[in-house]
């Protein structure tokens, strides 16, 4: 176990500059995901942890111990890639002992730890495998395998499970979540799904563009993300904006077709203020009277929950469902936000502006 | 809902209809294969026939009465003895270290990040694009001047300066397409350079050094105008140097002469065949995902 710091880091190739000073703390056997759209710079900065990456400014510490400078192998850490990388000529236990070897561990050390290993993924039966006789999810379990047998103060994720089909990335979201829990080691965990940040995560920490946008365990972001792009980035399907200048006095939005949407009670002084207010799926619920008058556009039941996207003058919302109703396209459905649910969102800076109607 | 196999007895097996195209494709590696071959087979029975029967029968009648003492009489007219072992102690040292500096040389240029990595590959490359001809009197004057004319190193060493070009230029190729992941998790994994080449890089590019092994031990072994200019003593000849003198001497003994010829290709063949099988495609498949 151990901590992380990364102070003011930033990277830059050349002239352009990928990473803009980030500061994240990562406490003793947190489990942190970096989370953020393509480009964002989470894979660059793990690299820059692993020690693949030089680090233009500022310092990462491992254990208080400034690490900019050395070697991935002097770092104690151990990643596993999104490819697994691993070595195809080589068996399963060779694999996960390879880095051992290299450390000149005695034998009888090696042969125990990859058996441990083994024993706790479940890869017993396939140590004198080779990789090219393996099915996905196998490749990834001895990817991390070759992690666990390096028993390291740190483990790296990079996109693990992006290359694993829908049913196996959920099982093996549960299983890495559990030997977290199991082994209690540090994890720095990249990833563009924000399903798998929500559902592993201690801390989350989300980054755009460079720039972290906000950190904080998964129901923080998801109850109160900062901004706006938080708000739209966590959470599926997706937070509904609906852009207008707010109108206190009707407890209402004006939207771009003129007409008002009512979206509860705000304080007066945001009056004729042009905002993004936000409003999550599972909020708007189907009234029987009264409430906003929408039309149906399109339906998508999961089984368990029914989307509806349906028009609220000019405007799309998508509505979450979780009672069995019959709905059918054209239909027009009757809704309400939930009193205090919204979200109030500058329309310039994308700031937010207050917690939900009638809390300042 | 369940079928007995008898539910399809009394149907016709339907035939799938015939690929032409791949019919003419057959048809023309038949062919090619046929040329290809006919100067081997022409080769071998020639080389089993007397004088006499190489004058009376058609040149792609076996030979009834094989004279396998024309193996015997070509080896030792032909100082093979001498000429053989030449060209064997020169493959044998010149192709593997030539691969070897190669694969370094390779790896070194598509792995480590250098400040003139590109210059030096363009450098290296501009190797492969000029002729050795136009080389051979200067590299005399060199190799002499070095005082190697008529040693093992004064051909070993050209030949690697040749070599090693072409090697480079397919392996960096190749070392360029094995996925970056594998190296790094071989650092994160405390291997050095040397130990990431050796124990990840090498293994990996099994096929394409079995198939610059082969293609370097028939160019080397067939190697003829630089051996001439820089081996001028008989003692230190190559079996091509060999053979050429053979050929000019025991013109008109056809079954010697294609007995000396036999001998002369059947070491790279071999070498081809005990290699060949490292052609298995598919080698890193399951390194990372595809």
């Amino acid at each position: 176990m151990a901590s992380v710091t990364i102070s003011s880091v930033r990277k830059t190739y050349g002239a352009v500059s990928v990473i803009h000073g980030v500061d994240i703390d990562i406490r003793h056997g947190e489990f942190v995901v970096l989370v953020g759209p393509s480009g964002c710079g989470k894979s660059t900065l793990l690299r820059m942890i692993a020690g693949l990456e030089n680090i233009s400014a500022g310092t990462i510490a491992i254990d208080d111990k400034v690490v900019n400078h050395l070697e991935p192998k002097d770092r104690d850490i151990a990643m596993v890639f999104q490819n697994y990388a691993l070595y195809p000529q080589m068996t399963v236990a060779q694999n996960m002992s390879f880095a051992l070897e290299l450390a000149k561990v005695d034998k009888a050390t090696i042969r125990q730890k990859v058996d441990a290993a083994a024993a706790i993924l479940g890869l017993e039966p396939l140590l004198d495998r080779k990789p090219a006789q393996l099915s996905g999810g196998q490749r990834q379990r001895v990817a991390m395998g070759r992690a666990i047998v390096r028993n390291p103060k740190v483990f790296l994720f990079d996109e693990p499970l992006s290359n694993l089909d829908a049913k196996l990335r959920v099982a093996m979201r549960a299983e890495i979540k559990s030997l977290h829990q199991r082994l209690g080691t540090t994890v720095v965990y990249v990833t563009h799904d924000q399903i798998e940040a929500m559902t592993m995560a201690d801390k989350i920490v989300v980054l755009n563009a460079g720039r972290v946008e906000q950190i904080g365990t998964p129901l923080e972001l998801y109850d109160r993300p900062v901004n706006r792009f938080v708000a739209g980035f966590i959470g599926s399907p997706a937070m509904n904006f609906l852009r207008g200048t707010l109108q206190v006095d009707q407890a209402g939005l004006k939207v771009a077709s003129g007409s008002v949407i009512a979206i509860g009670a705000y304080p007066v002084e945001l009056t004729g203020r042009t905002v993004e207010f936000g409003i999550r799926p599972e909020h708007i619920q189907v009234t029987e009277t009264g409430g906003l008058d929408t039309l149906v556009d399109v339906v998508e039941p999961t089984g368990s929950e029914t989307h509806v996207v349906a028009d609220v003058a000019g405007e799309k919302l998508v509505a979450l469902i979780r009672r069995r109703m019959p709905i059918s396209v054209g239909d027009r459905l009757p809704i309400v936000f939930e009193e205090g649910q919204g979200h109030l969102f500058d329309a310039e800076s994308g700031q937010r502006l207050i917690l939900s109607s009638g809390q300042a | 809902m369940t079928l007995s196999p008898s539910a399809f007895a009394n149907e016709t097996v339907i035939k799938p209809p015939r690929d032409w195209v791949l019919i003419g494709l057959w048809i023309s590696l038949v062919v090619v294969a046929a040329i290809w071959i006919a100067p081997f087979v022409f080769i071998v029975f020639t080389s089993l026939k007397s004088t006499a029967q190489v004058t009376t029968t058609s040149a792609f009648a076996p030979p009834v009465d094989p004279q396998f003492v024309n193996y015997a009489k070509a080896w030792a007219r032909g100082r093979f003895d001498i000429t053989f072992v030449n060209s064997a102690i020169i493959a044998a040292i010149k192709v593997p270290l030539g691969l070897f500096i190669s694969a370094m040389a390779a790896y070194a240029l598509a792995k480590i990040p250098m400040r003139f990595g590109r210059l030096i590959l363009v450098l290296i490359l501009f190797g492969t694009m000029i002729p050795f001809q136009v080389m051979l009197a200067p590299i005399f004057t060199l190799v002499n001047g070095l005082g190697l004319i008529d040693t093992y190193p004064g051909v070993i060493l050209p030949y690697l300066a040749f070599g090693i070009p072409y090697q480079v230029f397919i392996l960096y190729g190749f070392f360029r397409g094995i996925p970056h992941e594998l190296s790094e998790a071989a650092r994160i994994d405390g291997a050095s350079h040397f130990v990431t080449f050796r124990r990840v890089f090498l293994p990996v590019s099994l096929p394409v050094l079995a198939a610059l092994f082969i293609l370097d031990f028939v160019a080397t072994w067939n190697e003829f105008a630089m051996a001439l200019v820089l081996l001028q003593d008989r003692e230190m000849w190559t079996l091509p140097l060999g053979l050429s003198a053979f050929q000019g001497q025991f013109s008109r003994d056809y079954g010697q002469l294609n007995a000396a010829i036999v001998m002369t290709v059947l070491p790279a063949t071999i070498v081809y065949l005990i290699f060949q099988r490292y052609f298995v495609s598919g080698l890193t498949s399951g390194a990372v995902k595809g």
